[in-house]
């Protein structure tokens, strides 16, 4: 088989459909869902506008989600870019949320089919409440407590950055049972919302970008669930051979972290797009030198931007092909997002004062894009990653 | 002999600057932000040091510091908070504008701006397109007793609501620098409604339209002004500004290592691991070089300042400017999660950086650099 850089026209259609729609139908209420910190309230109606299907799972569609003859991970790429490139609000709203991957990864036949199949067939959204204010990377710092009680697991201690904690039917929670394991003392935990002593801190975060995303601080007080919410438990104890909880935690996220770089892509790509005819509009006003240094600029910026595509494309073609590559996936998701956040801010500086002004979204991407390079493995691990697989554990 | 050391008043006026900055600015920087507006009290303490308000005593200031320590006032100010040091700053610039080149009738003129705290002023100078004083677009014709000022200006601080508004531009007939003095609320003046901005929201930053006829009295330094001076003390003003870009960023980096020395992560503060304290330590000898670099400017500017800087300022505030966005958002990446929620400041000195890089910069000196 020879190269081939380009999707098939069965994914480039539906995605630029998608593209399209996200940019018509859903970047008009970019602004305000970023001031009022939540989705717009006439969210449903908007996702009814979609002329294609998008998987959502709040309600039935016409169309199932096409398949492409590209795989599934590579195919999420494709819509991931798209579905952001009108703005950061609409993709949480398609629901879902990632507690539930973790339950399928870790969980008994009967707790996948409890708390993972009904989420898959168009539940609600799941939590996933790992991070904590003492721990961000290093995931073997759980300091949050479930100590068996009788019949129950009581859970102790605090989470940040729980997305969609506020609102989530439940919240899988990583908790140690025992500190002298380390890592392995580490596991997961269904807490259903409505659980006694499952305490909303603060339902979203005051966060400097991504504001319509509900990322929750929460607080567990002596909040006690019954044996079998232990992922790989049943109501009499372990079933199976006892599972790493941190360890199924990354690997929930691992094939997601490609798709943050999408995202990526597609804030820096709308900026591009937003900044290059109103700079044209405006081309009379620079000297000839300036312009063709803009042009310059503008031809630099498109190219980073399929420089990091390719790697995305990369890496999810071998999970599509059944080998994943621990290193390629770092490589994605290490190398786009600061040349992103660069991107959106050299389009400010073309544009001049004005660019940073709220009259254009620019300001608020080069927000939202900050925390690309953070979340679901920051920049630094990604390094860490990759340099493994150059020098081993020594990489660190 | 070479000496890149401050003189006595430099390193005076820098430590006073920094610890009004520390006391004064930063606990009131959330506020300044939320409100737009610095808080009464806190304008009024910055307001009678006078850091901000060089108006010579004779004039009813508090006296005027040199050119360098007003820089390293810029620059310690905004270690404190860009967004109310940079209102400050503006507000006052007008005020250096005509203190250093107004007509006897003009000085006079400064002693309300130098006493009544209420008081806003500002320069209108830039245009955006990466134009410098020397390329401005906006006319000034003079036509026997009046003057006619056509242009737009971008980046304007308290834009609806300065007396004076110090429009620059330039005369028609000698491509001099000119500057002059008009209001907010001038016939022929139009401000554009102020969607708000990333940062920096307390200087009231405007777009402004002119196309207005005041008395030839309104022109700075009355007809025969010297437009090279005229356009070197802009050029300061410029200077002045990527200054507080320079201190944001310095200070941004001293929070995130300080951060990084107690963040404890794989058994150790994060500051041992080279991946994050290479970073800051990058953007620190990129903060020593743009500092440097600024007062070179400065210096070349008095001494001789009849002579056209573009280049030298043009490339000291570039650089500056993007120092200044580099080293905030490392800083906000060496918290990471908690550098993206405002509990902490770095998110504010990251927008507010962001916001000075715009401000100024010049597409054709300093082109796009991808990360990787």
């Amino acid at each position: 088989m020879s190269y081939c850089f380009t999707l098939s026209k069965a994914l480039r259609d539906h995605t630029e459909a998608l593209r399209e729609w996200s940019t018509t139908e859903c970047r008009p209420y970019a602004r305000q869902a970023d001031i009022d910190k939540r989705r717009p309230d006439n969210w449903r109606e908007i996702l009814d506008t979609a002329p294609i299907a998008l998987g959502r799972s709040d309600r039935e569609e016409p169309d199932p989600l096409p398949e492409f003859e590209e795989g599934e991970w590579v195919s999420k790429l494709a819509f991931y870019e798209a579905i952001n490139y009108g703005d950061v609000w609409v993709h949480p709203t398609l629901g879902g949320g990632i507690g539930h991957l973790v339950v399928k990864s870790m969980g008994t036949p009967v707790q996948i089919e409890r708390w993972y199949d009904p989420i898959e067939a168009g539940g609600s959204t799941t939590g996933f409440a790992l991070t904590e204010p003492g721990f961000g990377s290093d995931t073997s710092q759980v300091t949050t407590t479930a100590t068996r009680d009788g019949d129950s697991w009581v859970i102790n201690g605090s989470k940040m950055y729980c997305t969609g904690g506020a609102f989530a039917e439940y919240v899988v929670v990583f908790a140690t049972v025992d500190k002298t394991l380390g890592a392995k003392g580490i596991t997961a935990f269904v807490v259903p919302r409505d659980t006694p002593g499952f305490v909303v801190a603060k339902e979203n975060e005051d966060k400097l970008g991504i504001r319509s995303w509900t990322t929750s601080e929460l607080f567990f007080d002596d909040c006690a669930v019954p044996l079998e919410n232990r992922l790989g438990w049943g109501p009499h104890g372990a079933e199976g051979a006892p599972g790493n909880g941190q360890g199924a935690a990354l690997g929930a996220l691992a094939f997601n972290r490609p798709n943050m770089s999408a995202l990526g892509i597609g804030l820096a790509q709308a900026s591009i797009d937003v900044a290059t005819p109103i700079l044209k509009s405006r081309r009379a006003g620079f000297t000839p030198q300036r312009w063709s240094a803009i042009e310059h600029d503008l031809e630099a910026m498109n190219a980073a931007l399929d420089r990091g595509r390719r790697l995305n494309y990369l890496a999810q073609g071998r999970v599509d092909a059944g080998a994943p590559s621990r290193s390629l996936s770092a490589a994605a998701k290490g190398y786009v997002p600061e040349t992103g956040e660069r991107i959106i801010r050299r389009c400010m500086e073309l544009l001049g004062p004005e660019g940073s002004s709220k009259e254009l979204l620019l300001e608020k991407w080069y927000r939202d894009s900050k925390i690309i390079d953070i979340f679901e493995g920051s920049g630094q691990v990604q390094r860490i990653m990759m340099g493994r697989s150059l020098v081993g554990r020594l990489a660190g | 002999m070479i000496n890149l050391e401050p003189d006595e008043e430099q390193t005076e006026v820098g430590a006073l600057a920094r610890s009004i900055g520390e006391k004064v600015l930063y606990p009131a920087a959330r506020d300044a932000e939320r409100e737009g507006a610095v808080p009464k009290d806190v304008w009024h303490t910055v307001f009678e040091t006078g850091l901000a308000m060089p108006v010579p005593e004779e004039h009813g200031g508090g006296g005027v510091p040199g050119p360098l320590a007003q820089l390293a006032a810029a620059e310690n100010l905004a270690h404190g908070d860009p967004g109310i040091a940079l209102a400050a700053l503006w507000n006052g610039a007008a005020a250096m504008l005509i203190a250093e080149h107004g007509t006897p009738e003009q000085l006079a003129g400064l002693v309300r701006l130098a006493t009544d705290p209420e008081a806003r002023s500002a320069v209108a100078y830039h245009e955006g397109f990466g134009r410098g004083p020397g390329e401005y677009a906006t006319e000034v014709h003079v036509e026997g007793d009046t003057v006619r000022v056509v242009g737009r200006k971008v980046g304007v601080a308290f834009a609806a609501v300065s007396d004076p508004l110090v429009v620059v531009g330039r005369d028609q007939v000698t491509g001099d620098v000119r500057a002059v003095l008009l209001t907010s609320a001038d016939e022929g003046v139009t401000v554009d409604p102020s969607p708000g901005a990333l940062a920096l929201e307390a200087a009231q930053v405007g777009s402004v339209t002119i196309d207005a006829r005041v008395p030839v009295s309104a022109l700075v330094g009355g007809p025969g002004a010297d437009g090279a001076r005229l356009a070197s003390t802009l050029q300061r003003l410029r200077l002045q500004t990527a200054a507080a870009a320079v201190g944001t960023a310095q200070r941004a980096v001293e929070y995130a290592a300080s951060y990084a020395t107690t963040r404890i992560a794989f058994g150790t503060p994060i500051a041992s691991f080279q991946g994050v304290t290479f970073p800051l330590a990058e953007a620190l000898m990129r903060i020593e070089a743009a500092r440097l670099e600024l007062v070179a400017a400065t210096v070349a500017i008095l001494d001789d300042p009849s002579a056209d800087h573009e280049d030298a300022v043009a490339q000291a505030v570039g650089y500056a400017l993007s120092v200044g966005a580099q080293s905030t958002r490392d800083s906000v990446q060496t918290l990471g999660g908690h550098g993206f929620i405002r509990d902490h400041p770095v998110e504010l000195w990251y927008r507010s950086a962001a916001t000075l890089s715009a401000l100024d910069s010049d597409p054709a000196r300093g082109a796009f650099q991808a990360a990787l």
